[in-house]
């Protein structure tokens, strides 16, 4: 397919008073990880929530896989193949763990007759993030970083071409966000497009070859890790002007 | 489907078991009491489809029963129509009450559903209060055509009303269908995110547990031979709750079980008379306290609870499962995954 | 010009009823997160208690309002305390308990008195004659003045106190009112007695009005919905001016339409508030 996966052209939210996003664009082509960083309020989540549509947006667009997806509703767009996690994990707390991960099973039409049924797939899935002995626990039950993976499996369910995960480190320890690493990683090697929002940003430049930054809204930097660590304007974002004199010289 | 499902296997088993009652019991008393017991079955059935699976808290369930009752009766008392079409036709005026409670609902949560259900029955009440004239008003309409004059053949169809539609409803919440009402119960942002659109699914339960209400809310009607306030009331709103919490919301049977429990016990306990619904509510306030999960649901785990202690565990590896399991074994998880979406 | 001028008197009972009635609905909502639904059950309980004090046990007035006060706000105390607190995690519960509770209180009522309206003597049997020319009854306006002293001091208590302030700000952050060392359990046990005995006192007062029924508590709370979603939960300002609203739009359609419609009123006003803005007008905000 020719064109970039995901095409985000000048969108803006806002807020009341408040410009959450303003004019960001962004492409992203097929099979890239890209990290979304910046400091806190800076509109990721809210980038998020607008490509996966949580909320819409006052202007601009979004264009997936060639189609405009900016005003659909979020299972529409989880039909066309974005899935996304959440910062703070939402399971379905009285639900067992397969049921969990059955549940995005039962209503994607994208696995159609691949001949195994959707009990196998579910096993499978949660064999490969790592839950297979926790299958029929209650998802209330389970400890953060399971929780972090059950979302995982429960957004590979309906095999989307675009994950957006939000923060899949928060919260972990550093056993766990090493367990999760390979997860991620192994994602991208299948071919799926991954974006990640974090602010853990020694654990995200393992996975990453591009950097996005966002301040207040809006797209300071975009390019290689390296490139942005050195960014004056990114650091200054981060630790103000007087720290970033500080460190740069 | 490919095999039967153990819901429809259990409810022929106990429509099997509940068949003998007229050949064994004289009364006409207690019999006409288990006919009540059947048509509460499915109203309770309905509502819990509803509340306790999709998590649309109604306190407004008379709304539907009393719109099927009334277009039962007011059918049959005017132009003459046999129950036979006045049922139907009471099922599907409620499943577009459903509807219409449904849309405006969508939006609500919480607080505000609960009360705007709870608000949703006053409106019929109100219209068959200023139309007095022609529906009978407080005292409603009597002389309705009884769906036969044989208390057993009655029985019968009750019967028969509760296995088909009970059973329904109950193979429909195990099914996939009823675990995606579950997710939406449980997170319906996280639902949105697994794809779910929680509209369609919502309204469809709506539509589906004002059909089954009124269909039974119909052959009320015809039973009794009249129609009136009561069967849009509140009280009977708050009746159908409380009798689903006493019995185990989310279970389809616990509700069920709290009805026949609560109506037979009601009766059991008629020599304290009028203090029946005093020690009535009484009891669901404490249940609430100190069983919040209901009888049926304490009742099974208790059960559990000693057959564990009684029979010894196969292997250490089984009963780390069971353990951290919610106590329910393992092929009850595949249910939802072996049907296909609906 | 007559007409006018019922309307505006028999409007501003109803709305000052009203008032009180919702008042303590939103307050313990605003204030505590609770959708007490057994609140109209206290309104009924104060209706019921106001006839045992004064036509079964011959009590003088005074005495038996206060007996009635104070019973109707101990009986809100052991409500929050043990029926509501063990449950105020989950906001589904506590509709649950609430609305068990308000059931027993229309069986037992039932039970104690029976089924049928229960005649409650007036206060004062003097029909007056406002601004000259309306013909009303004294208990109506002294109804009416008490509505109107109660919400003042209300008013008064919530924004000029200490203990109000207090209130306030376990409304608006209960962390911060513990680190400031109130303890939200005592705040929420003072808001419901203020709430019982606000819907207490309406419900003695309407009573002569009125009468006493088993049922009473039914439409009031359907009312109560009404005047909180417009007024918005836990705003007292809005809840007062919502009050307003539904008491003189129902008098409106009462007297120039037919008194039937007039309960139609506050149901269309849930429906066309539903539609347009479902968190109300004025939106779920901290008691202001």
């Amino acid at each position: 397919m020719e064109g970039p996966i995901l095409h985000v052209e000048r969108l803006t939210k806002n807020f009341g008073g408040l410009a959450a996003l303003s004019q960001v664009t962004l492409e992203i082509q097929r099979g890239e990880v890209v990290g979304i960083i910046g400091p806190n309020g800076a509109g990721k989540t809210t980038l998020f929530n607008l490509i996966s549509g949580f909320l819409r947006p006052d202007s601009g667009n979004i264009v997936f896989r060639g189609e405009s997806i900016a005003h659909k509703k979020p299972q529409e767009i989880v039909a066309r193949g974005i899935a996304r996690t959440f910062q703070i994990p939402r399971p379905f707390h009285n639900l067992k763990v397969v049921e969990n991960v059955a549940v995005p099973l039962i209503v994607t039409k994208r696995r159609k007759g691949s001949g195994v049924s959707k009990l196998e797939i579910a096993h499978a899935l949660l064999e490969r993030v790592g839950l297979g002995g926790k299958k029929f626990m209650k998802a209330g039950d389970l400890s953060e970083g399971d929780l972090k993976r059950l979302e995982l499996a429960k957004a590979l369910a309906t095999e989307p071409e675009l994950v957006l995960l939000d923060e899949p480190f928060s919260g972990l320890s550093s056993t766990e966000i090493e367990g999760l690493v390979p997860l991620i990683r192994e994602l991208s090697e299948q071919g799926t497009t991954v974006l990640i929002v974090e602010h853990k940003l020694r654990e995200l430049m393992k996975l990453v070859r591009r950097v996005v930054v966002l301040n207040f809204g809006q797209k300071i930097a975009d390019g290689r890790p390296e490139e942005i660590a050195a960014d004056k304007v990114v650091i200054e974002a981060y630790l103000g002007a007087g720290g970033a004199a500080l460190v740069l010289s | 489907m490919r095999r039967v499902p153990k819901e429809v296997l259990a409810f022929v088993i106990i429509c099997g078991v509940m068949a003998p009652v007229p050949l064994v019991v004289e009364s006409h008393y207690v019999i006409n009491l288990i006919i009540l017991c059947n048509i509460y079955a499915v109203f309770l059935a309905s509502w819990d489809l509803l509340t306790g699976y999709t998590g649309q808290i109604s306190f407004g369930h008379a709304l539907f029963i009393g719109g099927g009752a009334y277009t039962a009766g007011l059918l049959n008392f005017y132009l003459k129509f046999p129950p036979l079409v006045t049922i139907p036709s009471g099922a599907l005026i409620a499943a577009i009450l459903g509807l219409a409670l449904g849309i405006p609902s969508l939006r609500l949560r919480g607080p505000y559903l609960a009360l705007a259900t709870f608000s949703a029955s006053a409106i019929p009440s109100v219209l068959v209060s200023t139309l007095w004239k022609y529906t009978g008003g407080e005292d409603g309409l009597y002389g309705i055509a009884p769906i036969s004059f044989n208390v057993v053949n009655r029985y019968y169809l009750s019967l028969a009303l509760m296995g088909v539609c009970c059973g329904i409803m109950s193979a429909l919440a195990r099914s996939s269908y009823g675990l995606v009402l579950q997710a939406i119960r449980e997170d319906e942002t996280a639902a949105m995110a697994s794809g779910v659109d929680t509209r369609a699914y919502k309204l469809k339960t709506f539509v589906l547990s004002g059909f089954f209400a009124g269909l039974a809310g119909a052959f009320y009607c015809h039973n009794q031979m009249h129609v009136g306030t009561e069967e849009l009331s509140l009280s009977l709103s708050i009746l159908v709750v409380l009798m689903s919490v006493v019995g185990g919301i989310g279970t389809i049977i616990g509700p069920m079980f709290g009805g026949y429990l609560l109506i037979l016990l009601n009766e059991g306990l008629r020599f304290i008379e009028d203090f029946r619904l005093v020690i009535y509510s009484g009891a669901v306030v404490i249940i609430l306290l100190f069983l919040p999960r209901g009888l049926l649901p304490s009742v099974l785990e208790l059960m559990r609870r000693t057959r564990g202690l009684v029979i010894k565990s196969p292997s250490p590896k089984v009963e780390a499962v069971r353990d951290s399991a919610s106590g329910v074994d393992e092929p009850e998880a595949q249910r939802g995954l072996s049907c296909e979406p609906k | 010009m007559n007409v006018a001028l019922e309307i505006l008197v028999y409007g501003a009972v109803q709305s000052g009823v009203y008032a009180m009635l919702a008042l303590g609905f939103s307050l313990i909502f605003g204030v505590a997160g609770v959708v007490n639904l057994a609140h109209t059950a206290f309104y009924m309980a104060g209706a019921y208690l106001i006839y045992t004090c004064v036509s079964l046990l011959g009590m003088g007035l005074p005495a038996a309002l206060v007996c009635s006060v104070i019973v109707v706000g101990l009986c809100g105390l052991a409500v929050q305390r043990f029926a509501i607190r063990p449950l105020i995690e989950s906001e589904y519960s506590v509709m649950m308990i609430t609305v068990a509770i308000a059931f027993l209180v229309q069986e037992a009522v039932t039970v104690i008195f029976g089924p049928a309206d229960r005649n409650v003597k007036g206060f004062i049997d003097q029909k007056l004659e406002v601004f000259g020319v309306v013909d009303i009854d004294s208990q109506r306006m002294l109804t009416l003045g008490v509505a109107t002293v109660l919400i003042v001091a209300l008013w008064f208590f919530i924004n000029k106190t200490k203990q109000g302030k207090a209130v306030l700000a376990v409304a608006q952050d209960r962390e911060g009112a513990l680190f400031v060392g109130i303890d939200p359990w005592k705040i929420y046990l003072r808001v419901m007695f203020i709430s019982a005995v606000l819907a207490g006192i309406a419900g003695a007062f309407i009573a002569p009005t009125l009468g006493a029924r088993p049922h009473m508590w039914e439409h009031p709370l359907v009312k109560c919905f009404a005047i909180v979603i417009l007024g918005g939960l836990g705003s007292i300002e809005g809840t007062i001016l919502a009050a307003i609203i539904l008491g003189f739009c129902e008098v409106v359609v009462s007297f120039l339409i037919s008194s039937y419609l007039g309960e139609l009123v506050a149901l269309i006003m849930i429906l066309g508030v539903l539609m347009v803005k479902p968190a109300g007008l004025m939106g779920r905000g901290a008691v202001r």
